[in-house]
């Protein structure tokens, strides 16, 4: 048994080589027995954590739904909220009678950690297709891991819906589906908001140098001159820094009166602390992702005040929302964030084209979800309240709200039509 | 324009200080013990999590709670120099360096797990304050930080040339077989060495956390410059990295000013060549040893 070997030479070689030759000692061979016995009970206890699924004598067969979400890794933070919001949509769906055209069979939820990381990933979108029945996915949420997620799903011919914003899951897929606003959107409503502030809106955009960085500021600077907004400083920084000072030294210097910060949740606290003791009188529009998550204002507190964003989902946005947004609250502490309230509308989605379809069958899913109209129920709960797909996938209704950090809870204030509180001046 | 250049040095200097205490620490232990520890950035991690549990539960300031961090940290690195470090120690490096990148990778994870990926930030009175002299501004809590953390450097200092365990330690790190030679007990020494370096990782954590946020990966942001100041201030010279990390602050500080706000390592690691050109064995390389 190699494992005694390496034990030996482990605790430091004390016994003298006895390894291939004699009978293992009563002492070695107690611990060979603990080492088993550890082993086997482990992997009983890890049984019963991940693996098994909950039989409970359903009616019909349980329709497999895939959920792919980062609960491990840098990602982790806004996966574990997706997968806690994810096992509500199902519960809800579920409750309400499973879907009825197939004998009230249940969704049955199955989640796989895709650790943050483009090759586990792939990896794991393979290995979920391969190992179940599915007939549909859901996630990433991460553009980059979504947009890897969705070639695979292409390719496996199984639907896959996601919150992810990417322009890029449009692009030559025909199982993919976006129900919500792009990030090409986003740019612009983002500009729009800087005229809420000032009629001359003078912008100083700083985002970090990675692709997600890059390509949202690259949208914002195509569309400022249509928009009417003036861009005073464009300026890439490298993720991860120490230090906001330097940067927000150069935003004073560059007399901007709005800030477009394009940046991962730790840079944004630290910029957003970083104007308020330089003492920059300066309106910040947070974008998306981190900044319009719970945490954002529980690390950045009453700083937080006044500060813009934009969302493809907030919970304000109709009663439904609302709803939801209780429920995810009882459950997890934290309001419904973007991510969060959008997954329990794509499920509902999903749960719309199973009853059409009458069958499990992931090709036959796609072919309903391509025919989706809803206006009203939880399926339409998004900016907009209408969900139709478009022959590339996205929502042709889709559009991002525009919102505001007001009394410790984000309110929807852009535009006009899904404007739930007034804009806070600061 | 020198309102500009004058902020600009300042930011550096005061992040310097906070990369002086993550270098010294690394330093001290390659000086001492001859082995790199990858695992100095989860250190800095580990104070800063005792400061936030402490600051969260029991309403100590993260400034305070440098006085439970840097114990816990010291002994720490005691039990760890005494239980696995010794244990790889010999002619061999590659055990010492997948021991501490092995230490550097469960920490990470099992803090992920215990404390997941989440920013946990602790708010006090002066974190967000600052001073404006003029022009400038000096952020309360980060200067706070800087003259603790060169407080520290010189106690260590003092420590390393005026007592006899201190002494110890260098002459170790000259020539640990003649120091062994003259009688002294190597399993004692690195072991202080090991707990004072932990412990000024634990005083990194606990400075940083006013004005910084906590969470798992924070390590990896600081321990990048500290091996860089490592380097350029001569391996294992105390003096040497507290030198270069103060350079390297405002070196990133004004190649962000400057150059372009994706710049700042990059100047970095241009000064860390340039340096390299013309002191191959980095700044500290005549006096120090």
């Amino acid at each position: 048994m190699p494992w005694s070997h390496r034990g030996n030479a482990m605790t430091g070689d004390r016994k003298p080589s006895a390894i291939n030759n004699a009978v293992p000692t009563k002492a070695s061979r107690t611990k060979l027995n603990r080492r088993k016995f550890l082993a086997r009970t482990g992997g009983a206890l890890a049984a019963g954590a991940f693996g098994a699924v909950p039989l409970r004598g359903w009616a019909a067969d349980p329709i497999n739904i895939g959920a792919l979400y980062p609960s491990t890794g840098s990602m982790a933070q806004i996966g574990t909220g997706c997968v806690a919001a994810a096992k509500l949509a199902v519960d809800m769906v579920n409750e309400a009678g499973g879907i009825k055209s197939l004998g009230g069979a249940k969704l049955n939820l199955i989640v796989s950690d895709v650790q943050s990381d483009t090759t586990v990933t792939r990896t794991e979108t393979d290995r979920l297709i391969s190992g179940n029945k599915l007939s549909a996915i859901h996630g990433c949420y991460a553009s980059a891991l979504t947009l890897i997620a969705s070639e695979v799903c292409e390719r496996a011919r199984v639907p896959i819906i996601t919150g992810s914003s990417s322009d890029q899951l449009n692009k030559g897929r025909s199982y993919t589906f976006t129900p919500f606003a792009r990030a090409s959107q986003f740019a612009k409503a983002q500009l729009q908001m800087a005229k809420l502030v000032s009629q001359q809106a003078k912008v100083a955009v700083i985002f970090e140098n990675t692709a997600f960085g890059t390509s949202t500021s690259n949208g914002l600077k195509e569309l400022a001159p249509g928009e009417g907004v003036e861009i005073v400083m464009f300026e890439p920084y490298s993720a991860g820094f120490t230090d906001a000072s330097p940067l927000i030294n150069k935003v004073k210097a560059s007399g901007a009166n709005t800030l477009f910060s394009l940046s991962y949740l730790n840079d944004l606290i630290l910029i957003v602390r970083t104007v308020k003791q330089v003492g920059l009188d300066i309106a910040i529009n947070g974008g998306s992702g981190g900044f319009v998550m719970p945490d954002f204002y529980k690390n950045v507190g009453k700083a937080a005040e006044g500060l813009q964003g934009v969302a493809h989902w907030n919970h304000d946005v109709n009663d439904d929302a609302q709803k939801v947004n209780a429920e995810f609250k009882k459950r997890t502490g934290e309001f419904a964030f973007e991510y969060a309230g959008g997954l329990v509308a794509q499920t509902f989605m999903l749960a719309d084209a199973l009853e059409r379809a009458a069958s499990a069958d992931p090709k036959k899913v796609r072919e309903a979800l391509s025919t989706l109209d809803v206006s009203s129920g939880y399926a339409a709960m998004a900016p907009g309240g209408k969900v139709k797909f478009g022959p590339d996938g996205k929502n042709v209704y889709g559009r991002p709200v525009g919102v505001q950090w007001q009394n410790a809870d984000l309110a929807s204030i852009f535009p006009k039509e899904d404007a739930r509180a007034p804009l806070m001046k600061t | 324009m020198w309102e500009t250049l004058a902020q600009a040095v300042i930011n550096g200097l005061l992040i310097g200080g906070i990369y002086a205490l993550v270098s010294i620490g690394v330093t001290l232990i390659f000086g001492v013990v001859k082995i790199v520890n990858f695992a100095q950035g989860e250190f800095v991690m580990l104070g800063m999590y005792i400061s936030f549990f402490l600051a969260t539960q029991f309403g100590i300031d993260p400034l305070v709670s440098l006085v439970v961090s840097m114990p816990v940290l010291f002994l720490a690195g005691v039990l760890l120099q005494h239980f696995l470090i010794r244990r790889v120690l010999g002619p061999n490096d590659m055990p010492q360096i997948f021991l501490t990148f092995a230490l550097s990778l469960l920490l990470l994870n099992l803090s992920l797990m215990l404390f997941s990926a989440n920013y946990r930030t602790v708010h006090t009175s002066y974190s967000d304050a600052a001073w404006h002299i003029g022009g400038l501004y000096i952020p309360v809590a980060k200067l706070i930080a800087f003259a603790v953390a060169m407080a520290l450097s010189g106690l260590l200092w003092v420590f390393l040339h005026t007592t006899d365990l201190g002494r110890a330690m260098r002459a170790a790190s000259q020539n640990r077989d003649v120091a062994m030679l003259m009688g002294i007990n190597p399993n004692r020494v690195f072991a202080v060495a090991f707990g004072t370096a932990l412990a000024l990782a634990g005083a990194a954590g606990s400075l940083l956390m006013p004005f910084y946020s906590a969470y798992p990966f924070v390590g990896q942001v600081f321990v990048l410059m500290a091996f860089v100041a490592v380097v350029m201030g001569t391996l294992g010279n105390v003096m040497g990295a507290l030198v270069a990390s103060l350079m390297m602050g405002i070196a990133e500080s004004l190649g962000i000013q400057f150059v372009g706000a994706d710049s700042g390592l990059i100047v970095v690691f241009a000064l860390l060549l340039l340096t390299l050109a013309f002191r191959p064995s980095g700044l500290g390389a005549r006096r120090g040893r």
